[in-house]
Protein backbone atom coordinates (compact mmCIF):
# COMPACT_ATOMS: atom_id res chain seq x y z
CA UNK A 1 0.00 0.00 0.00
CA UNK A 2 1.62 3.55 -0.75
CA UNK A 3 0.51 6.75 0.80
CA UNK A 4 0.81 8.53 -2.38
CA UNK A 5 0.65 7.83 -6.41
CA UNK A 6 1.33 10.64 -8.48
CA UNK A 7 0.27 10.67 -12.16
CA UNK A 8 2.62 12.55 -14.69
CA UNK A 9 5.92 13.97 -14.84
CA UNK A 10 5.50 17.29 -16.01
CA UNK A 11 6.42 20.39 -13.72
CA UNK A 12 3.48 19.29 -11.38
CA UNK A 13 4.59 15.92 -10.80
CA UNK A 14 8.34 16.63 -10.11
CA UNK A 15 7.15 18.98 -7.34
CA UNK A 16 4.85 16.71 -5.72
CA UNK A 17 7.34 13.91 -5.77
CA UNK A 18 9.93 16.06 -4.25
CA UNK A 19 7.80 17.21 -1.37
CA UNK A 20 6.35 13.92 -1.05
CA UNK A 21 10.30 12.52 -0.54
CA UNK A 22 10.90 14.80 1.68
CA UNK A 23 8.38 14.02 4.14
CA UNK A 24 9.04 10.56 3.74
CA UNK A 25 5.29 9.70 1.75
CA UNK A 26 5.99 5.80 0.55
CA UNK A 27 5.26 7.27 -2.91
CA UNK A 28 5.03 5.79 -6.38
CA UNK A 29 5.24 8.41 -9.59
CA UNK A 30 4.26 7.23 -12.38
CA UNK A 31 5.24 8.77 -15.81
CA UNK A 32 6.06 7.94 -19.07
CA UNK A 33 7.76 11.27 -19.90
CA UNK A 34 9.23 14.58 -18.00
CA UNK A 35 8.87 17.99 -18.30
CA UNK A 36 5.50 18.14 -19.58
CA UNK A 37 4.41 19.66 -22.75
CA UNK A 38 7.13 22.73 -22.34
CA UNK A 39 8.85 19.89 -23.57
CA UNK A 40 9.29 21.40 -27.13
CA UNK A 41 10.01 24.91 -25.88
CA UNK A 42 12.61 26.19 -27.62
CA UNK A 43 13.42 28.85 -24.56
CA UNK A 44 11.48 29.24 -21.76
CA UNK A 45 11.86 32.69 -20.45
CA UNK A 46 9.86 32.30 -17.55
CA UNK A 47 10.64 29.93 -15.26
CA UNK A 48 11.94 31.39 -12.28
CA UNK A 49 15.47 31.30 -10.95
CA UNK A 50 16.44 30.76 -14.52
CA UNK A 51 16.89 33.40 -17.15
CA UNK A 52 16.42 30.73 -19.48
CA UNK A 53 16.61 27.25 -20.64
CA UNK A 54 15.20 24.86 -23.47
CA UNK A 55 12.69 22.60 -22.54
CA UNK A 56 14.34 19.75 -23.30
CA UNK A 57 16.77 20.96 -20.81
CA UNK A 58 14.76 22.03 -18.15
CA UNK A 59 12.77 18.36 -18.64
CA UNK A 60 16.32 16.72 -17.60
CA UNK A 61 16.45 18.57 -14.62
CA UNK A 62 13.05 18.17 -13.18
CA UNK A 63 13.94 14.13 -13.71
CA UNK A 64 17.19 14.38 -12.11
CA UNK A 65 15.26 16.50 -8.89
CA UNK A 66 13.19 13.44 -8.70
CA UNK A 67 15.40 10.80 -9.40
CA UNK A 68 18.09 12.18 -6.47
CA UNK A 69 15.19 12.17 -4.08
CA UNK A 70 15.80 8.82 -1.73
CA UNK A 71 13.03 6.50 -1.44
CA UNK A 72 10.99 7.27 -4.57
CA UNK A 73 9.90 4.99 -6.82
CA UNK A 74 9.26 6.03 -10.66
CA UNK A 75 7.22 3.78 -12.89
CA UNK A 76 7.94 4.21 -16.64
CA UNK A 77 4.18 3.90 -17.62
CA UNK A 78 0.44 5.08 -17.68
CA UNK A 79 -2.23 5.33 -15.03
CA UNK A 80 -5.35 3.97 -17.46
CA UNK A 81 -7.69 3.36 -14.50
CA UNK A 82 -8.53 3.97 -10.58
CA UNK A 83 -11.38 2.77 -9.04
CA UNK A 84 -12.08 3.27 -4.80
CA UNK A 85 -11.29 0.25 -2.89
CA UNK A 86 -12.37 -0.78 0.64
CA UNK A 87 -11.24 1.61 3.42
CA UNK A 88 -10.98 4.58 1.65
CA UNK A 89 -7.90 3.71 0.00
CA UNK A 90 -7.97 3.29 -4.15
CA UNK A 91 -6.46 0.88 -6.79
CA UNK A 92 -4.26 2.98 -9.67
CA UNK A 93 -4.09 0.70 -13.03
CA UNK A 94 -1.43 1.06 -15.31
CA UNK A 95 -1.10 0.72 -19.62
CA UNK A 96 1.32 -2.12 -18.21
CA UNK A 97 -1.23 -4.45 -16.78
CA UNK A 98 -0.15 -3.87 -13.15
CA UNK A 99 -2.21 -2.57 -10.43
CA UNK A 100 -1.45 -0.79 -7.27
CA UNK A 101 -3.12 -0.31 -3.52
CA UNK A 102 -2.71 3.71 -2.43
CA UNK A 103 -4.06 6.06 0.24
CA UNK A 104 -4.07 8.73 -1.25
CA UNK A 105 -3.88 9.77 -5.22
CA UNK A 106 -2.40 13.08 -6.91
CA UNK A 107 -3.83 13.96 -10.78
CA UNK A 108 -0.92 16.10 -12.69
CA UNK A 109 -1.43 14.29 -15.85
CA UNK A 110 -1.79 17.44 -17.88
CA UNK A 111 -3.18 18.59 -21.13
CA UNK A 112 -2.82 17.34 -24.98
CA UNK A 113 -3.38 19.30 -27.99
CA UNK A 114 -6.24 20.30 -29.28
CA UNK A 115 -7.19 19.00 -33.57
CA UNK A 116 -8.96 21.52 -35.37
CA UNK A 117 -11.38 18.39 -36.10
CA UNK A 118 -11.92 19.50 -39.77
CA UNK A 119 -11.66 17.35 -43.25
CA UNK A 120 -8.74 16.61 -44.11
CA UNK A 121 -6.45 17.10 -40.75
CA UNK A 122 -5.92 13.53 -39.86
CA UNK A 123 -5.47 12.41 -43.54
CA UNK A 124 -2.46 14.93 -43.72
CA UNK A 125 -1.11 14.72 -40.52
CA UNK A 126 2.86 14.78 -41.02
CA UNK A 127 1.87 15.42 -44.53
CA UNK A 128 1.71 19.01 -44.04
CA UNK A 129 -0.29 19.22 -40.72
CA UNK A 130 2.46 20.26 -37.95
CA UNK A 131 2.55 20.27 -34.46
CA UNK A 132 5.67 20.97 -33.44
CA UNK A 133 7.05 24.34 -34.60
CA UNK A 134 10.42 24.03 -33.07
CA UNK A 135 10.63 20.15 -34.52
CA UNK A 136 9.59 21.03 -38.23
CA UNK A 137 9.22 24.44 -39.16
CA UNK A 138 13.04 24.11 -40.73
CA UNK A 139 11.63 21.85 -43.32
CA UNK A 140 9.23 24.66 -44.68
CA UNK A 141 12.16 26.43 -45.65
CA UNK A 142 11.04 28.38 -49.05
CA UNK A 143 7.38 27.43 -48.48
CA UNK A 144 4.08 29.19 -47.57
CA UNK A 145 2.46 28.13 -44.57
CA UNK A 146 -0.55 28.93 -41.94
CA UNK A 147 -0.64 29.11 -38.64
CA UNK A 148 -4.06 28.28 -37.20
CA UNK A 149 -4.40 29.93 -33.70
CA UNK A 150 -3.41 33.36 -32.30
CA UNK A 151 -2.46 32.83 -29.06
CA UNK A 152 1.23 32.35 -27.22
CA UNK A 153 1.52 29.24 -28.75
CA UNK A 154 0.64 30.19 -32.34
CA UNK A 155 2.60 33.42 -32.17
CA UNK A 156 5.31 31.39 -31.06
CA UNK A 157 4.84 29.06 -34.43
CA UNK A 158 4.92 31.92 -36.49
CA UNK A 159 8.09 33.23 -34.56
CA UNK A 160 10.00 30.10 -35.22
CA UNK A 161 8.98 29.49 -38.90
CA UNK A 162 9.95 33.46 -39.78
CA UNK A 163 13.61 32.16 -40.81
CA UNK A 164 11.91 29.64 -42.97
CA UNK A 165 9.32 30.13 -44.58
CA UNK A 166 8.45 32.47 -47.53
CA UNK A 167 5.02 33.65 -46.05
CA UNK A 168 2.81 33.02 -43.28
CA UNK A 169 -0.34 33.51 -42.61
CA UNK A 170 -2.07 33.56 -39.02
CA UNK A 171 -5.27 32.58 -38.64
CA UNK A 172 -7.17 33.51 -35.60
CA UNK A 173 -10.90 33.22 -34.75
CA UNK A 174 -11.56 36.33 -32.87
CA UNK A 175 -10.96 39.97 -33.82
CA UNK A 176 -7.90 40.05 -32.05
CA UNK A 177 -4.72 38.26 -31.22
CA UNK A 178 -4.32 36.40 -27.70
CA UNK A 179 -0.68 36.15 -26.92
CA UNK A 180 1.95 38.31 -25.49
CA UNK A 181 2.05 41.68 -26.95
CA UNK A 182 5.76 41.79 -27.67
CA UNK A 183 5.70 38.74 -29.78
CA UNK A 184 2.84 40.41 -31.58
CA UNK A 185 4.62 43.09 -32.32
CA UNK A 186 7.71 41.55 -33.62
CA UNK A 187 5.58 39.74 -35.98
CA UNK A 188 3.24 42.92 -37.28
CA UNK A 189 6.72 44.28 -38.11
CA UNK A 190 7.61 41.58 -40.41
CA UNK A 191 6.49 41.42 -44.05
CA UNK A 192 6.52 37.55 -44.44
CA UNK A 193 3.45 37.58 -41.63
CA UNK A 194 -0.52 38.17 -43.23
CA UNK A 195 -2.29 37.90 -39.67
CA UNK A 196 -5.87 37.39 -40.68
CA UNK A 197 -8.49 37.78 -37.71
CA UNK A 198 -12.40 36.36 -37.64
CA UNK A 199 -11.48 33.64 -39.97
CA UNK A 200 -12.26 30.18 -39.57
CA UNK A 201 -10.60 26.83 -41.02
CA UNK A 202 -12.93 24.79 -42.92
CA UNK A 203 -10.87 21.97 -44.91
CA UNK A 204 -6.79 20.65 -45.66
CA UNK A 205 -6.54 20.16 -48.88
CA UNK A 206 -3.85 18.35 -50.53
CA UNK A 207 -3.30 14.53 -51.98
CA UNK A 208 -0.37 13.36 -50.52
CA UNK A 209 0.46 16.47 -48.91
CA UNK A 210 -0.76 19.34 -47.59
CA UNK A 211 -1.66 22.21 -50.78
CA UNK A 212 -3.77 24.46 -49.48
CA UNK A 213 -5.98 25.72 -46.68
CA UNK A 214 -10.20 26.52 -47.24
CA UNK A 215 -11.00 29.19 -44.22
CA UNK A 216 -14.41 31.09 -44.00
CA UNK A 217 -13.95 34.73 -43.56
CA UNK A 218 -16.23 34.88 -40.26
CA UNK A 219 -17.88 38.35 -41.01
CA UNK A 220 -19.25 38.03 -44.33
CA UNK A 221 -19.35 34.02 -44.12
CA UNK A 222 -17.33 33.78 -48.17
CA UNK A 223 -15.21 30.57 -48.28
CA UNK A 224 -11.85 31.14 -49.77
CA UNK A 225 -8.51 29.17 -50.78
CA UNK A 226 -4.98 29.87 -49.28
CA UNK A 227 -2.35 27.88 -51.06
CA UNK A 228 0.13 26.21 -48.29
CA UNK A 229 2.20 23.43 -48.04
CA UNK A 230 2.04 23.76 -44.16
CA UNK A 231 -0.19 23.81 -41.68
CA UNK A 232 1.14 24.18 -37.57
CA UNK A 233 -2.17 23.32 -35.43
CA UNK A 234 -1.85 25.50 -32.09
CA UNK A 235 -5.50 25.80 -30.41
CA UNK A 236 -5.08 25.25 -27.36
CA UNK A 237 -5.35 21.92 -24.90
CA UNK A 238 -7.51 19.47 -23.72
CA UNK A 239 -7.17 18.19 -20.30
CA UNK A 240 -6.01 14.22 -19.91
CA UNK A 241 -8.69 13.56 -17.31
CA UNK A 242 -10.58 10.69 -19.19
CA UNK A 243 -9.13 7.96 -17.13
CA UNK A 244 -11.28 9.70 -13.80
CA UNK A 245 -14.17 11.35 -16.01
CA UNK A 246 -16.58 8.65 -14.02
CA UNK A 247 -14.78 9.31 -10.85
CA UNK A 248 -14.59 12.73 -10.03
CA UNK A 249 -16.03 16.21 -11.00
CA UNK A 250 -15.22 17.76 -14.32
CA UNK A 251 -15.84 20.69 -15.52
CA UNK A 252 -17.50 21.19 -19.26
CA UNK A 253 -13.64 22.12 -20.91
CA UNK A 254 -13.30 18.04 -18.69
CA UNK A 255 -11.26 20.01 -16.30
CA UNK A 256 -11.25 18.28 -13.15
CA UNK A 257 -12.72 20.68 -10.29
CA UNK A 258 -10.25 21.21 -7.56
CA UNK A 259 -10.64 23.21 -4.88
CA UNK A 260 -8.06 26.36 -4.95
CA UNK A 261 -7.00 26.12 -1.41
CA UNK A 262 -5.97 22.54 -1.30
CA UNK A 263 -6.20 21.31 -4.47
CA UNK A 264 -8.80 18.51 -3.73
CA UNK A 265 -11.02 17.01 -6.13
CA UNK A 266 -14.72 16.12 -5.54
CA UNK A 267 -13.58 13.06 -3.91
CA UNK A 268 -11.90 12.44 -0.52
CA UNK A 269 -8.34 11.29 -1.29
CA UNK A 270 -8.18 12.87 -4.31
CA UNK A 271 -6.33 15.72 -5.42
CA UNK A 272 -5.41 17.54 -8.57
CA UNK A 273 -2.78 19.97 -9.67
CA UNK A 274 -1.69 22.07 -12.82
CA UNK A 275 -3.13 21.67 -16.25
CA UNK A 276 -5.63 19.04 -15.82
CA UNK A 277 -7.46 20.55 -13.09
CA UNK A 278 -9.47 23.81 -13.65
CA UNK A 279 -7.24 26.56 -12.50
CA UNK A 280 -7.86 29.81 -14.42
CA UNK A 281 -4.05 30.11 -15.52
CA UNK A 282 -2.12 27.10 -17.40
CA UNK A 283 1.40 27.55 -16.30
CA UNK A 284 5.02 25.87 -15.04
CA UNK A 285 5.31 28.04 -12.05
CA UNK A 286 1.85 28.00 -11.01
CA UNK A 287 1.70 23.84 -11.62
CA UNK A 288 4.47 23.38 -9.47
CA UNK A 289 3.46 25.88 -6.48
CA UNK A 290 -0.21 24.10 -6.91
CA UNK A 291 1.56 20.80 -6.57
CA UNK A 292 3.39 21.61 -3.41
CA UNK A 293 0.30 22.88 -1.98
CA UNK A 294 -1.52 19.98 -2.67
CA UNK A 295 0.90 17.47 -1.72
CA UNK A 296 1.39 19.65 2.09
CA UNK A 297 -2.70 18.76 2.22
CA UNK A 298 -2.44 15.01 1.38
CA UNK A 299 -0.06 14.99 4.48
CA UNK A 300 -2.54 16.69 6.60
CA UNK A 301 -4.91 13.96 5.31
CA UNK A 302 -2.32 10.92 5.79
CA UNK A 303 -1.91 11.56 9.37
CA UNK A 304 -5.59 11.11 10.12
CA UNK A 305 -6.15 8.53 7.71
CA UNK B 1 24.55 -7.75 -31.16
CA UNK B 2 23.03 -4.93 -33.15
CA UNK B 3 24.31 -4.95 -36.92
CA UNK B 4 21.81 -3.00 -38.46
CA UNK B 5 22.44 0.78 -39.94
CA UNK B 6 21.09 3.30 -38.27
CA UNK B 7 20.46 6.55 -39.63
CA UNK B 8 18.63 9.20 -38.17
CA UNK B 9 17.10 12.47 -40.16
CA UNK B 10 17.07 15.53 -37.65
CA UNK B 11 16.93 19.25 -37.56
CA UNK B 12 19.14 20.89 -34.96
CA UNK B 13 16.14 22.36 -32.75
CA UNK B 14 13.90 19.30 -32.64
CA UNK B 15 13.82 18.05 -28.74
CA UNK B 16 12.30 14.62 -29.99
CA UNK B 17 15.21 14.33 -32.28
CA UNK B 18 17.59 15.07 -29.15
CA UNK B 19 15.54 12.27 -26.94
CA UNK B 20 16.17 9.43 -29.96
CA UNK B 21 19.82 10.00 -29.83
CA UNK B 22 19.99 10.03 -26.46
CA UNK B 23 18.33 6.31 -26.66
CA UNK B 24 20.90 5.49 -29.16
CA UNK B 25 23.60 6.80 -26.59
CA UNK B 26 22.63 4.80 -23.32
CA UNK B 27 22.18 2.03 -25.84
CA UNK B 28 25.58 1.91 -26.86
CA UNK B 29 23.78 2.04 -30.57
CA UNK B 30 25.92 3.61 -33.59
CA UNK B 31 24.21 5.70 -35.87
CA UNK B 32 24.46 8.18 -38.64
CA UNK B 33 22.81 11.61 -38.57
CA UNK B 34 21.70 14.06 -41.52
CA UNK B 35 20.60 17.49 -40.67
CA UNK B 36 17.54 17.94 -42.62
CA UNK B 37 18.05 22.25 -42.59
CA UNK B 38 21.48 22.31 -43.58
CA UNK B 39 21.41 19.44 -46.16
CA UNK B 40 18.55 19.77 -48.87
CA UNK B 41 19.28 16.54 -51.06
CA UNK B 42 19.00 14.79 -47.19
CA UNK B 43 15.41 16.41 -46.65
CA UNK B 44 14.40 14.97 -50.06
CA UNK B 45 15.91 11.33 -49.40
CA UNK B 46 14.06 11.73 -45.74
CA UNK B 47 10.62 12.47 -47.26
CA UNK B 48 10.94 9.93 -50.06
CA UNK B 49 11.29 7.71 -47.28
CA UNK B 50 8.99 8.48 -44.98
CA UNK B 51 6.10 10.04 -47.36
CA UNK B 52 5.86 12.84 -44.49
CA UNK B 53 7.66 16.12 -43.16
CA UNK B 54 7.93 15.47 -39.87
CA UNK B 55 11.59 14.80 -37.69
CA UNK B 56 12.44 12.72 -36.60
CA UNK B 57 12.75 10.36 -39.21
CA UNK B 58 14.94 6.93 -38.12
CA UNK B 59 16.01 4.14 -41.05
CA UNK B 60 16.86 1.20 -39.18
CA UNK B 61 18.17 -1.18 -41.67
CA UNK B 62 15.45 0.05 -43.90
CA UNK B 63 12.95 0.20 -41.49
CA UNK B 64 11.25 3.27 -40.99
CA UNK B 65 10.20 5.58 -37.58
CA UNK B 66 8.45 8.47 -37.92
CA UNK B 67 8.84 10.04 -34.21
CA UNK B 68 10.52 9.18 -30.84
CA UNK B 69 8.80 5.97 -30.16
CA UNK B 70 10.89 4.34 -27.17
CA UNK B 71 8.89 0.77 -27.95
CA UNK B 72 9.54 1.10 -31.44
CA UNK B 73 13.10 1.33 -31.42
CA UNK B 74 14.01 -1.27 -29.02
CA UNK B 75 11.83 -3.79 -31.63
CA UNK B 76 13.74 -2.64 -34.46
CA UNK B 77 17.12 -2.78 -32.61
CA UNK B 78 16.04 -6.13 -30.74
CA UNK B 79 17.08 -4.33 -27.55
CA UNK B 80 13.95 -6.10 -25.76
CA UNK B 81 13.50 -3.55 -23.68
CA UNK B 82 16.81 -3.45 -21.92
CA UNK B 83 16.94 0.94 -22.36
CA UNK B 84 14.37 1.21 -19.84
Amino acid sequence: MYDLIIAGGGPAGVAAGVYAARKKMKTLVVTDSFGGQSLVSADIQNWIGTKNISGFELAQNLEGHLRAQEGIEILNDKVVEVFKSEGGSFRVGVKGGKNFETKAFLICSGSRRRRLGIPGEDRLDGKGVAFCSTCDAPIFSGKMVAVVGGGNAGLEAAVDLLPYATKIYLLEKMGFLRGDAVTEERLRADSKINIMTEVESVEVMGDNFVSGLKYRDLKTGEEKNLSVEGLFVEIGSVPNSDFVKDLVELNKFGEIVADPRTQASSVSGIWAVGDVSDGLYKQNNIAAGDAVKAVLNIQEYLNKF
Amino acid sequence: MIEKKVLIYTTPTCVYCKMSKDFFAKNGVAYEEKNVVADEAARKEMVDKSHQLGVPVIDIGGEIIVGFNREELEKALGLGGAGR
